[in-house]
C-alpha cells in the first residue's frame, strides 16, 4: 500500500468501528423495519404477502394517523419553545454577576434535578402531582384559582398541554446547561464593545448574546426535535394516548398498532415515515454545518 | 445611577430564582417526601409533606434486599463501560469527521443525525432477534452495545464540534516532530478536551443509566437487569409499592446528581464547544 | 419473518450456535424458565418455594422470571416473535388468542392428550380454535367492595341490591358527603375499566356483550340500558375526579383514603388494603342488579393463566410443572395465597386463616357463576380501548345517543373479529 492510499484510507479506519457498530446494530434493524413495512403482515402472519407501498397509502389515508401526526407537532414545537425560553431565562440567570459562584452551584444543581430521572419516574411523579386529589390541586383549591378540581390529564381539552407540560419540565436542563456553557465562551470584549455603542441590556442580549450562541441554539433545537419527536414513555405512561385520542401522538400510534393490534406492518410503515422526516431534518442539519465551516 | 438600576435587577433575580427553583425542586421534593410516606398517606388529600409516619422503611426493605441491590450494581457496571466505550469509540470518529475529508462524510454524517429518530420501540422486535442471533441475549454486553448504538450520535456530534475549535497547528507540529495521527489525537488534543470529554462522558452515563425499555426486553434474569426495571417491577398488577418506587428513585438519582456536583465545573465548560458549533 | 431478514438470521445463527454449545452441554439437567408477574404479588418467596417442591419431586428446575405486570404482554410479544420467551409462561386471558394465532404458543390439548393427563378435573380452558392454549391456574373474582363509614355518613343503612336502589344511595353519597359513589377507570394505557368496572354491570344482570362467539352490542337492550346507567352516574357527579386518566391502581388509592364509596376490584386486593388501610371499614356485596331482573347473576373473572412456549425445548416437563400446579393440594396453596379460587375444582383451599370477608365473597361467588367474555377474545385489549374511547365520547355528548355508541363499537369490534 503506498501512502497516497493509506492516507485516503485513514479516515475510514478511525471511522470502522463506529461504523462496524452502527452498521449491524442500527442499520440492519431499521432496514428490517423498512422491509416489514412492505407486507401485508409480519410476524403475527406466519406467510406474509409483498405488498408494495400500499401500507403506505393506508397508513397517510387513515384519519387517526393524523391526529397524531397534529398531536405531535403540538407536542413537540410547543416543547421546544418552551424548552428554549426556559433554558434561556434559566441560564441568563446563572450567569448575571450578581450571584456568588457558590450560589451559581448551588441552583445550577437544583435547576438541572429534572435531568436525573427516568421517564417512567417522572411519569409517575407527575401523575401523582396532577392527579384530582394530587397536590397541585390542593394548591389550585387553596388559594381559589378555581372553584373545581382541575383533570389535567383527564380532561380533553387540557390533556395535551398537560403531557407537554411534563415533556417541558423533563427537557429543559439540557437547553440550560448547553446554553450556559454558551454564555460563558461569549468574550466579554462583545459586551463592552456593544456597551461603548450605547446599546442597553435588551439591545446587547440581541446584538451579541443571541448571534454568538445561534450555532449552539440550532444543533440544540436539531437534536430536542429529534428526540421529542419520538417521545414515547411519557405519555404512554401518563395517559397511554388517551382520553380518547387527546394525547395520541405517532409513537403511541405506532405502539398500539404493533402491540395492541399486532398490525407489526402498520407499525413499522409509520416509523418509516417518522424516519424520513428525520433524514430531510438530518440533511438540512448537514448542509447547514456545512454551510457554516 | 447604579444603585438606583442595581435594587430593583437584584429583586428581580431573586423572585425569579425562587420561582425557578420552585418549578425545578418542587416535583423532587414530592418524591423526596413520598419515599418517607406509607403507601396510603402518598393519596391523602389534603397532602402531607411530613407525616405522623415518616419513615425510613422503603429504603430499608431496597438495602435488605439483595435484587435490588443486584440493580445498582448492575447500572454501575453498564453505564461506566458505555461510558468508555462511546468516548473511545466516539473521540475516534470525531476526529475523522474533524481532521479529514473523504467520500460519504456527508452521507454517514446526515444518517447518524437521522438514525436517532427511530422511536425505539419500532426497532423492538427486529433489534431483539438480531441479539438474540449474536447469542447476546440476556448478557452485559446486549445492553452495552445496545446504549453505545444510542449514545454515540451525541458524542460525536460534540466531540467533533469541540476538535474543530482546537487549531490544527497542534497536530502538525506533532506530526513534524515525527508523531502519527493516533498520537496527535491522543496525546495533545484530547488532554486539552477533557472538559468536554467529561460533558459528554455525563450524558452518557445519564443516558445508559435511566435506560428502560431494551433493559427490560433483552435480559430476563433478575441478575441482569438495571434500576428502571428494578423500579418498574414495583408496579404490581393492582398495587404499586409507592414509597419504595419513589425510595428507589431518589437512590437511583443520586449517583447523577453526584456526578453533576463533582464535575459541574467541567460539564459546563466543556458544553461551550461541545453543543457544538 | 421475510426473505433477506431470514437468511440474514441464518448466516449469523452460526456463529450464535457455536456459542451456544457451551450451554446445551449439560442438557441433562432440565431447567425451565417461568416467566410470570405472579412472585410480585404473592407473599415474599411463596412461588418459589412452590416451585421447589416440583424441583424435589422430578429434578427438573425451574428458575422464575418476574416481570412488571404492565410490561408483561409486550415483553411476551416480543418473546413469541423472536423464539426468546420463557419455557412456561403467565398469561392473561386477554393474550390467549393473539399469541395462539401468531402459534406463539403450544397448544395443550395435544400435550395433555400425549400425558394421558384428565382434564376434567380443570375448572376452565381457554381455547383458540377448539384447542386449548391457557389453563387458568386461578381465578380472581370481582365483586363490589362497599365502604361502610361513607353510607353511614351518607345516612344509608342498607347495602343496595338494585341499580334504582344504587342510585339513591349515589345521589345521598353526593349529597352528604365529600366522598365519590363510584369509579371506573378509564386510562387508555390498559382499558381494563370496560372489562371490570363496566362490563360487570351486564354480567351481573345477566347480560352479554358477544353472541355465539361474535360481538352482539347492537340490538342489545340490557347493554344499552348500562350504558345509560354509566351516563347518569357521570353526569351526576358520581364518579370520582378525572376518571378518564385513572388507572386501576389509582381506583384503589381513592378506596384506601376512604374517598370512594363503591368499587368494583379483585378480591386480590383485600390484603393490600387491609395493610394499607387498617382502619377502613369495609365489606363485599353482590353487583347490584336490574331492577326487574332476578336470575342468576355473573361475576366477573380475572385469571393467572398458564401456558407453554412454542420455542419450548422441553414441553413435556413443562406440561408435568403445569399438572403440578394444577394438582389439587398445589393449586389449592396457591388459591390460598394469592386470595383467589383454585383452577381446579377438586381442589379444597384452607381459606381459615383468610380474612372473613374473603369467605363473604367466596359464598357471593358461587351464588352465581363466573363470566368473562374478554378471555380469549381476539386483540381483546384494543377491543376494550374501543369501547372506553366510544364511552367517553359519549359522556363528552359527541355522540349523541347509547345506540350509535354502541353501533360505532360494534363496527371496531367486528373488525377485530373478521
Amino acid at each position: 500500500m503506498n501512502a497516497k492510499t493509506k492516507k485516503k484510507l485513514l479516515p475510514y479506519g478511525y471511522l470502522l468501528p463506529t461504523i462496524i457498530l452502527m452498521l449491524i446494530l442500527l442499520v440492519i434493524p431499521i432496514l428490517m423495519v423498512i422491509d416489514y413495512s412492505l407486507y401485508d403482515n409480519v410476524i403475527a402472519n406466519k406467510n406474509p404477502i409483498f405488498v408494495g407501498l400500499s401500507n403506505y397509502a393506508s397508513v397517510l389515508k387513515d384519519s387517526a394517523f393524523w391526529t397524531a401526526v397534529s398531536h405531535t407537532l403540538f407536542f413537540v414545537i410547543v416543547s421546544i419553545v418552551a424548552h428554549m425560553f426556559i433554558g434561556m431565562l434559566f441560564a441568563m440567570l446563572l450567569n448575571t454577576r450578581y450571584l456568588s459562584s457558590r450560589t451559581k452551584g448551588i441552583f445550577r444543581t437544583i435547576y438541572a434535578l429534572p435531568w436525573m430521572f427516568t421517564a417512567s419516574v417522572i411519569a409517575i411523579t407527575w401523575r401523582m402531582l396532577l392527579d384530582p386529589n394530587g397536590v397541585l390541586n390542593y394548591f389550585i383549591l387553596f388559594f381559589h384559582l378555581s372553584e373545581e378540581k382541575v383533570t389535567f390529564l383527564a380532561s380533553r381539552e387540557i390533556a395535551l398541554q398537560s403531557v407537554t407540560l411534563i415533556n417541558i419540565w423533563s427537557g429543559y436542563p439540557f437547553y440550560m446547561i448547553s446554553i450556559l456553557a454558551g454564555l460563558q465562551g461569549i468574550s466579554p470584549d462583545l459586551y463592552e464593545a456593544a456597551a461603548l455603542d450605547g446599546a442597553d441590556s435588551v439591545h446587547s442580549f440581541f446584538g451579541v448574546t443571541i448571534p454568538q450562541l445561534k450555532p449552539i441554539l440550532i444543533s440544540l433545537v436539531m437534536l430536542d426535535f429529534v428526540w421529542t419527536l419520538q417521545q414515547f414513555a411519557l405519555i404512554w405512561m401518563t395517559t397511554g394516548g388517551g382520553p380518547v385520542n387527546a394525547t395520541e401522538t405517532v409513537s403511541t400510534w405506532i405502539y398500539k398498532q404493533g402491540f395492541t393490534k399486532f398490525q407489526y406492518s402498520t407499525a413499522s410503515t409509520g416509523a418509516v415515515i417518522l424516519l424520513i422526516v428525520c433524514t430531510i431534518i438530518g440533511i438540512f442539519y448537514v448542509r447547514h454545518q456545512r454551510a457554516e465551516e | 445611577m447604579i444603585g438606583k438600576e442595581k435594587k430593583p435587577v437584584k429583586a428581580l433575580i431573586i423572585i425569579l430564582l425562587i420561582l425557578g427553583t420552585v418549578w425545578a425542586g418542587f416535583p423532587v421534593l414530592w418524591m423526596l417526601s413520598n419515599s418517607f410516606k406509607s403507601n396510603a398517606e402518598i393519596f391523602a388529600f389534603p397532602p402531607k409533606l411530613i407525616t405522623e409516619n415518616f419513615s425510613f422503611t422503603a429504603y430499608a426493605k431496597i438495602f435488605q434486599n439483595p435484587e435490588q441491590v443486584r440493580f445498582f450494581l448492575n447500572s454501575y457496571a453498564i453505564s461506566a463501560i458505555v461510558v468508555v466505550l462511546t468516548l473511545f469509540i466516539g473521540i475516534m470518529a470525531s476526529y475523522a469527521f474533524s481532521r479529514f475529508e473523504f467520500k460519504g462524510k456527508n452521507l454517514i454524517n446526515t444518517i447518524i443525525v437521522a438514525v436517532q429518530a427511530v422511536p425505539p420501540i419500532t426497532l423492538l422486535i427486529p433489534y431483539l432477534s438480531l441479539i438474540v442471533t449474536l447469542g447476546l441475549y440476556n448478557t452485559y454486553w446486549a445492553l452495552v452495545l445496545t446504549y453505545l448504538v444510542f449514545t454515540l450520535p451525541y458524542c460525536i456530534l460534540m466531540v467533533t464540534g469541540y476538535l474543530n475549535t482546537l487549531p490544527r497547528e497542534l497536530d502538525e507540529a506533532v506530526m513534524i516532530d515525527g508523531g502519527s495521527h493516533w498520537t496527535a489525537l491522543w496525546k495533545i488534543l484530547i488532554p486539552s478536551a477533557v472538559p468536554g470529554l467529561i460533558s459528554v462522558g455525563m450524558y452518557t452515563f445519564m443516558q445508559a443509566w435511566n435506560e428502560y425499555l431494551f433493559a427490560l426486553t433483552l435480559t430476563k434474569t433478575n441478575d441482569m437487569r438495571t434500576v428502571p426495571v428494578g423500579i418498574n417491577l414495583l408496579m404490581g398488577q393492582h398495587a404499586y409499592e409507592w414509597n419504595q418506587m419513589m425510595a428507589m428513585s431518589v437512590l437511583g438519582s443520586l449517583p447523577i446528581l453526584v456526578l453533576f456536583l463533582f464535575f459541574q465545573k467541567y460539564f459546563i465548560a466543556g458544553m461551550t464547544a461541545g453543543a457544538v458549533k | 419473518m421475510t426473505g433477506w431478514a431470514k437468511k440474514l438470521i441464518v448466516v449469523t445463527t452460526v456463529a450464535a450456535m457455536a456459542a451456544g454449545m457451551a450451554v446445551s452441554a449439560s442438557a441433562d439437567d432440565v431447567t425451565l424458565e417461568f416467566q410470570q408477574w405472579w412472585g410480585v404479588e404473592l407473599p415474599d418467596g411463596a412461588l418459589q418455594e412452590l416451585c421447589d417442591g416440583f424441583t424435589e419431586e422430578t429434578g427438573v428446575a425451574i428458575e422464575l422470571l418476574s416481570n412488571p405486570y404492565a410490561d408483561t404482554k409486550t415483553q411476551v410479544a416480543a418473546g413469541a416473535a423472536t423464539g426468546t420467551m420463557a419455557d412456561v409462561v403467565g398469561l392473561d386471558g386477554s393474550w390467549v388468542y393473539d399469541f395462539a394465532k401468531q402459534g406463539a404458543i403450544a397448544n395443550l390439548s395435544e400435550l395433555m392428550e400425549a400425558d394421558g393427563y384428565d382434564d376434567s378435573q380443570l375448572s376452565d380452558q381457554i381455547t383458540y380454535e377448539g384447542s386449548t392454549y391457557m389453563i387458568p391456574v386461578v381465578n380472581f373474582a370481582y365483586p363490589l367492595y362497599v365502604n361502610l363509614d361513607i353510607l353511614e355518613a351518607a345516612g344509608v343503612k342498607d347495602i343496595p341490591a338494585t341499580w334504582s336502589e344504587f342510585l339513591d344511595v349515589c345521589a345521598k353519597i353526593e349529597e352528604n358527603t365529600d366522598a365519590a359513589a363510584y369509579c371506573i377507570p378509564l386510562n387508555t394505557e390498559a382499558p381494563n375499566g370496560i372489562q371490570n368496572q363496566f362490563s360487570t354491570w351486564l354480567w351481573a344482570s345477566g347480560g352479554n356483550l358477544l353472541s355465539e362467539g361474535k360481538p352482539a352490542l347492537t340490538d342489545n337492550e340490557l347493554l344499552v340500558d348500562v350504558v345509560e346507567l354509566f351516563k347518569e352516574m357521570k353526569d351526576s357527579g358520581y364518579f370520582s375526579d378525572g376518571v378518564e386518566a385513572l388507572m386501576e391502581q389509582d381506583m384503589v388509592n381513592e378506596f384506601e383514603n376512604g374517598r370512594l364509596a363503591f368499587m368494583v376490584d379483585g378480591i386480590s386486593h383485600l390484603t393490600t388494603i387491609k395493610n394499607e388501610s387498617p382502619d377502613l371499614n369495609f365489606t363485599y356485596a353482590p353487583m347490584p342488579k336490574k331492577d326487574d331482573y332476578d336470575g342468576e347473576s355473573g361475576m366477573d373473572v380475572a385469571n393467572w393463566g398458564i401456558g407453554i412456549a412454542e420455542n419450548c425445548e422441553h414441553k413435556e416437563e413443562a406440561m408435568a410443572f403445569i399438572e403440578y400446579l394444577m394438582s389439587p393440594e398445589i393449586n389449592a396453596k396457591l388459591a390460598q395465597l394469592a386470595n383467589a379460587f383454585p383452577g381446579n375444582s377438586n381442589a379444597e383451599p384452607d381459606y381459615s386463616e383468610n380474612d372473613e370477608r374473603f369467605l363473604q365473597a367466596f359464598e357471593i361467588f358461587q351464588n352465581g357463576y363466573a363470566i368473562n367474555e374478554f378471555t380469549g377474545a381476539p386483540t381483546a385489549e384494543d377491543l376494550m380501548r374501543s369501547m372506553n374511547e366510544q364511552l367517553i365520547l359519549y359522556f363528552d355528548g359527541d355522540t349523541e345517543t347509547p345506540e350509535d355508541m354502541l353501533a360505532a363499537t360494534q363496527e371496531a369490534w367486528e373488525a377485530a373479529y373478521n
